[in-house]
């Protein structure tokens, strides 16, 4: 299997939450990216930061769902694909 | 015609009309590439898309000193930028003119080659440091054979570069027209300095400025097209 590049695992994760009905604890995200621990937290922190994800509680428990900008990243990702890859970026 | 139209015409010479409409063609082209890709790098903040953009920003800034060098000459009524270089305005002009230059073509090879050039923190600044030695050198020598021989060699890092890394993506059977696009970027870029150090080089103005134009509505016409837009 070739390895995922940075916006193919990004699409991947927030795909997993989408596929969970936009709400899924961290630790079964973790187990279903296929990443090691260390490189989870890494796109986990950047997805963070650039907004892509939100953390919510329900009844206790950390709860992880797409933002807008989540959403939207995933109706554009094909676009970014085929654009990086035209311009031979 | 409006009177103030006619009198416009009548100040600015022919060939001058037509280079700041050719300048403002490549602005306008440069500046839809840089807008129209913005959204795309917000998402992704992908380092190749971040230099492309870079990259037609600083053509849109080059054009613009362009076309003011143009008119610069055009009311001074000097054979070219050499002339008029010892004002301050002029030397200003042509020192952010070549230094922009030079910064587009880099930050249009890096877009492409950042993936093999990993160290960003040392070639951008590297970038920049060979953009200001080669206009400072230009500035200070005024001579057209100085230019031309900077540029030249300046040109052939950048043609040597793509042509290594077409063999290279040829290996892998990708796609590969835009390789050639940028290196007729790079051809034209090398042109249009010797234009404007030595105007109507050859005769064959009109034949870079159409040639230069078809390049930038082409990219543009490919990035509208992939966008979407």
């Amino acid at each position: 299997m070739a390895k995922r590049n940075k916006l193919e695992i990004i699409k991947d994760i927030l795909e997993i939450i989408q596929f969970n009905h936009n709400s899924v604890k961290p630790t079964p995200l973790l187990r279903k990216s296929n990443l090691s621990s260390t490189r989870f937290k890494e796109y986990y922190k950047e997805m963070l930061e650039k907004e892509f994800i939100k953390e919510t509680t329900n009844k206790g428990s950390k709860l992880i769902q797409i933002t807008d900008k989540g959403n939207l990243f995933l109706e554009k990702y094909q676009t970014i694909i085929n654009f990086i890859d035209e311009f031979e970026l | 015609m409006p009177k103030t139209m006619h009198m416009m015409q009548n100040l600015i010479p022919k060939a001058i009309q037509i280079d700041i409409l050719y300048s403002f063609v490549i602005i306008i082209c440069s500046l839809m590439i840089y807008f129209a890709t913005k959204k795309l790098y917000e998402l992704s903040g992908h380092k190749g898309i971040k230099y492309f953009r870079q990259a037609f920003l600083f053509f849109a800034i080059v054009y613009l000193f362009r076309s003011s060098i143009q008119v610069i000459v055009s009311y001074l009524g000097r054979g070219g930028i050499l002339d008029i270089s010892q004002k301050t305005f002029g030397v200003l002009s042509l020192f952010l003119f070549i230094y922009a230059s030079s910064i587009a073509v880099f930050y249009l090879l890096y877009s492409v080659m950042y993936k093999k050039w990993d160290s960003e923190s040392k070639i951008i600044p590297a970038f920049h440091i060979i953009a200001v030695i080669v206009a400072i050198i230009s500035t200070s020598y005024k001579t057209a054979s100085i230019i031309l021989g900077l540029q030249i060699i300046l040109f052939l890092f950048l043609a040597i570069t793509t042509f290594i890394s077409y063999k290279d993506s040829k290996k892998k059977s990708k796609k590969h027209s835009m390789y050639i696009i940028y290196f007729l970027i790079f051809i034209f870029f090398l042109l249009n300095i010797v234009d404007i150090i030595t105007p109507n080089f050859l005769g064959l103005q009109l034949l870079i400025y159409l040639a230069s134009t078809f390049l930038f509505l082409l990219i543009l016409y490919k990035v509208l097209r992939k966008i979407g837009n």
